[in-house]
C-alpha cells in the first residue's frame, strides 16, 4: 500500500523466489515500495489493479514468456519496464527493448547497478530537464539556445550531431537501441544503417569526450546500442 | 602418348595372318626370281633351305613348318626338271626335302621358344609398369575419393573404356562413386550386385544386354566385399584374352587394396577420436567440478561466517564472495560459449562495428581484473568500420584481456591495438602483453580446448582461446598468436574488411 508516503512503487515479476526476495530487500532499503508476482498473468493482473511506478520483468518466465507479457502490457500501459535477462540472450534483449522495455539488466547483476537503472527509469516521468542548461564533465549544453561548450570553448556541432546529443540527453542513463536512434534521427527506413550511427557516434565522441580511447559519457552496449551516462558511471 | 600398359592391353594375336603371308611372299618370290636364273635346280634347293632357316628367325613355329612344306612343293614343281610338273624326287633330292623339314622343325622350335620368352618378358614389364603407374598415382592421393578418382581415370585410359566403382556403404547397399565415368542402368546395377553378392569372378553381362560391352567384378579383400568395379567399352569387345582379364583383375585388386586400407585407417581414426573424446569428457568432468566447487565452497563458508564476525572482517568476506561469484559467472559463460560453438548453434549477427566501441566494452566487461594494469590503447584515426558480431567480439577481447592479465606478472602493462593490414584487406585487433611470451612447444595446441599453459595459475578450464578461435572463425575471421614488441605474447584477431555504404553528411 502506498498510503503511508509517496514512496515509488515497483512491481517485480519473476518466478524465482530467491531473486524476488533479494530484489525486495535491495529495493525496500533504497526506499521503494515493492509488489511481487510470480507469473506473467499474475503480473498483468497486478498492473490492472493498480499501475506501479516501474516494473522489473524477467524475460525467462515459465508459461507465458516475458516478451509476450511485455507486448500485452504495452498495448495499454506505458509504465517504465526494466527487463532482466540471462547471459547469452542478446536477441531477446533487443526484442524486449524494441517491444517497449525501457532498459535491461543481465543476470547476475549488482544492487547498485539495478538502483541506478531504476532511478534513470523513474526520472523519465518527471520533467525531462528542469533547466535549459545541462552539464556533464567539462561540457555544457544550452538546450534553449542550442549551444554546446566544452571547457568554456564553443563547439561546432552539425545539426545531426546536435540532434543525436539531444536525444541522448532526453534519454540519459537509459539504453537506446540502434534501431531507436536511427529511426529517430534518419527515419524508419534507416533503422538498419548501423554505419551511420557508428560514424556519428565517433564524431560526437571526438568532440565531447575527454579520452576517445576510454569514453566516459557515451557508452557502448555491445550489439544493442548506446547509453549516455550523465552521472559518474556505476562500476559493475 | 599413353600410359604404361597400353601396349599390353592392346597387343592382340593377329600376327598369324601376317606371318603366313610373309612366308608365301618369300617362297613365291624366290620361285619367280629363280625362273630367270640359269643355274642348276640344286642351287635353288639350297636357297630354299637358307630361306626356311631365315624365316624361322622371323615367324612362329607353324608358319615355318608351312614355309618348309611350301618350299618343298614349289621347288619340286618349279625347279626340278621337268619344270612345271611334279616328279618323284630321287634319293639326293629326297634328302634335300628331308633337310627342309628338319631345319624348319629345329629353327621353328628354337625361335618360338625365344620369342615366347621375350614376349613374356615384355608383357611382364608392361604389366608391372601399368601397376607401378597405378600405385604411384594412388600413393599420391590423400583421401579415398581422390584415390578412386585417380584409379578410375587411369583405368579409363588404359582400357580405352568408361569405368565405374561402386562402394558398399554402412547399410550394405552399393553406392556409385561420383568419380565413375558412366552411370549404370538397372541391368548393370543388377549385374554389379550379383558380382558382389555371389562373389562371381566375372560378372560379364553379355547375356542380359546382348552385347559384350561391360564387365563387373567384385572388390573383395579377405572374403570381405567392399564394392564392385565395372568397365564399359564403347563398342563390341569380343572375347577378352586371359592377359586382359589378368590386367583388369589386377586393377580391381589394387583398388580393393586401397579401399580396404583407407577404411581401416578411417576406423582407426574414429577409434582415436572416441578415445580422445572420452579423455576430454573425463578432463571436463574433473575440471568443471573443481572449477565450480571452489567458488561455491568459498561462497558457503564466507556466508556462514558473515553472521558471526566483526565489521572489518565482513568487508574482506564480501570481497571474497564477490570474487567467487565473478569467477563462477565467467566459468559458466565460457562453458555456454563452448557448448554453443560445438552444437553449431552459433549464428553471428554481423553489423558495422567500430574498433573503439569493441575495445571500450571489453575493457569495461573485464571489471576488476585489469584495475591494477596500465592498459594502453593504440587506434589510428583512419581505422574504418568493419563487419563483425559485436557481442562475439566483446567475448573474444575479454578472453584475450583476461588471459593477458592472468599469465603476466601483476602490474605489467597490456597494450590494445587496432589497425588496417598493409594491403587494407583486413582489420585487426591485437592484445599484447609484457609477460614471458608463449613457449614454442605450446604453440601447436594453443587454441585447443582444455589445454592450459604449463605456467597457468590455478583456476580456469582452458577454454578461453578455443572460444576465441571458434568465435573468430564463425565470423569468417581468424586469430594468430605471436610475440609482442616487448617480448611478451601477442594475440591478433583479424576480419576481412569491406567498405560500408555512404553516410549522409551534414557537415558544412
Amino acid at each position: 500500500m502506498s498510503t503511508e508516503t509517496n514512496r515509488p512503487e515497483v512491481l517485480v515479476i519473476d518466478d524465482e523466489v530467491q531473486i524476488r526476495r533479494l530484489l525486495r530487500m535491495t529495493l525496500e532499503e533504497a526506499g521503494y515500495a515493492v509488489r511481487e508476482a510470480d507469473t506473467g498473468k499474475a503480473g498483468l493482473e497486478e498492473v490492472l489493479r493498480r499501475t506501479p511506478d516501474a516494473i522489473i520483468l524477467d524475460l525467462g518466465l515459465p508459461g507465458e514468456p516475458g516478451l509476450e507479457v511485455l507486448k500485452r502490457l504495452r498495448e495499454w500501459n506505458p509504465v517504465p519496464v526494466l527487463i532482466l535477462s540471462v547471459f547469452g540472450q542478446e536477441g531477446s534483449k533487443i526484442a524486449g527493448l524494441d517491444a517497449g522495455a525501457d532498459d535491461y539488466l543481465t543476470k547476475p547483476f549488482g544492487g547498485a547497478e539495478l538502483l541506478a537503472r531504476l532511478r534513470a527509469l523513474l526520472r523519465r516521468i518527471k520533467p525531462a530537464v528542469a533547466t535549459n542548461l545541462f552539464h556533464f564533465g567539462q561540457v555544457e549544453v544550452d538546450l534553449g539556445r542550442r549551444r554546446v561548450t566544452k571547457a568554456g570553448q564553443t563547439l561546432k556541432l552539425t545539426s545531426m550531431e546536435y540532434a543525436l546529443l539531444q536525444l541522448f540527453i532526453t534519454h540519459r542513463d537509459k539504453v537506446l537501441t540502434h534501431r531507436q536512434i536511427l529511426g529517430e534521427l534518419w527515419g524508419p527506413k534507416a533503422e538498419t544503417q548501423t554505419h551511420y550511427l557508428r560514424t556519428y557516434m565517433l564524431r560526437l565522441r571526438r568532440k565531447l569526450e575527454d579520452d576517445l580511447d576510454a569514453p566516459r559519457y557515451f557508452q557502448t552496449e555491445s550489439g544493442i546500442g548506446y547509453r549516455f551516462l550523465s552521472e559518474t558511471p556505476v562500476h559493475v | 602418348m599413353g600410359i604404361p600398359g597400353r601396349e599390353y592391353w592392346r597387343a592382340r594375336p593377329n600376327a598369324w595372318a601376317r606371318e603366313f603371308s610373309e612366308v608365301m611372299c618369300a617362297v613365291f618370290g624366290v620361285a619367280v626370281m629363280g625362273w630367270f636364273v640359269p643355274v642348276s635346280y640344286h642351287f635353288f634347293g639350297y636357297i630354299y633351305l637358307l630361306m626356311v632357316i631365315a624365316l624361322s628367325l622371323r615367324v612362329g613355329r607353324w608358319p615355318v613348318l608351312f614355309a618348309a612344306g611350301l618350299s618343298a612343293v614349289t621347288w619340286n614343281f618349279v625347279f626340278m626338271p621337268p619344270r612345271l610338273a611334279f616328279e618323284m624326287p630321287d634319293v639326293d633330292d629326297s634328302l634335300m626335302l628331308g633337310c627342309f623339314c628338319f631345319a624348319a622343325l629345329i629353327g621353328g622350335q628354337l625361335t618360338a621358344r625365344i620369342r615366347e620368352r621375350e614376349r613374356d618378358e615384355r608383357q611382364r614389364e608392361q604389366r608391372s609398369a601399368a601397376f607401378l603407374h597405378l600405385t604411384r598415382a594412388l600413393a599420391a592421393t590423400r583421401t579415398l575419393d581422390e584415390a578412386v578418382e585417380a584409379a578410375l581415370r587411369q583405368a579409363d585410359e588404359l582400357f580405352a573404356a568408361r569405368t565405374a566403382v561402386w562402394l558398399v556403404d554402412e547399410s550394405g547397399a552399393l553406392v556409385a562413386h561420383p568419380a565413375s565415368s558412366f552411370s549404370p542402368d538397372t541391368n548393370e546395377l543388377k549385374t554389379a550386385t550379383a558380382a558382389l553378392h555371389d562373389g562371381l569372378r566375372w560378372g560379364r553381362n553379355t547375356e542380359e544386354l546382348g552385347t559384350g560391352r561391360s564387365l563387373h567384378l567384385p572388390l573383395t579383400r579377405a572374403g570381405h566385399a567392399l564394392g564392385t568395379f565395372a568397365v564399359r567399352w564403347p563398342g563390341e569387345l569380343g572375347q577378352l584374352s586371359s592377359k586382359q582379364r589378368d590386367l583388369i583383375d589386377g586393377f580391381a585388386e589394387q583398388i580393393a587394396l586401397f579401399v580396404e586400407r583407407e577404411q581401416l585407417r578411417m576406423s582407426a581414426e574414429r577409434e582415436k577420436l572416441l578415445l580422445e573424446s572420452d579423455r576430454l569428457h573425463r578432463t571436463l568432468l574433473d575440471s568443471v567440478s573443481h572449477e565450480l566447487k571452489t567458488p561455491l565452497a568459498v561462497l558457503r563458508s564466507a556466508t556462514e561466517k558473515l553472521g558471526t564476525i566483526d565489521e572489518q572482517k565482513r568487508l574482506t568476506l564480501t570481497g571474497e564472495i564477490n570474487q567467487a561469484t565473478r569467477r563462477l559467472d565467467h566459468l559458466v559463460a565460457n562453458l555456454l560459449h563452448q557448448t554453443r560453438l560445438e552444437s553449431g548453434g552459433l549464428t553471428p549477427l554481423v553489423d558495422w562495428c567500430d574498433a573503439r566501441d569493441l575495445i571500450e566494452v571489453a575493457r569495461r566487461a573485464t571489471g576488476e581484473a585489469l584495475v591494477s594494469r596500465s592498459v594502453k590503447v593504440e587506434i589510428p584515426q583512419d581505422v574504418p568500420l568493419f563487419l563483425a558480431d559485436a557481442v562475439l567480439m566483446e567475448h573474444v577481447l575479454v578472453n584475450l584481456l583476461l588471459n593477458a592479465a592472468r599469465y603476466t606478472p601483476a602490474g605489467s602493462p597490456i597494450r590494445l591495438t587496432a589497425g588496417w593490414s598493409v594491403d587494407q584487406a583486413r582489420i585487426y585487433l591485437a592484445v599484447s602483453d609484457c609477460g614471458s611470451g608463449i613457449a614454442p612447444e605450446l604453440m601447436p595446441q594453443l587454441f585447443q580446448k582444455f589445454r592450459r599453459g604449463t605456467s597457468a595459475p590455478a583456476g580456469g578450464l582452458g577454454l578461453g582461446l578455443s572460444i576465441v578461435r571458434g568465435f573468430m572463425q564463425a565470423q569468417g575471421g581468424e586469430v594468430v598468436a605471436g610475440t609482442s614488441r616487448e617480448g611478451g605474447a601477442c594475440f591478433t584477431v583479424s576480419l576481412p574488411h569491406v567498405a560500408h555504404g555512404s553516410v549522409p553528411n551534414d557537415e558544412h
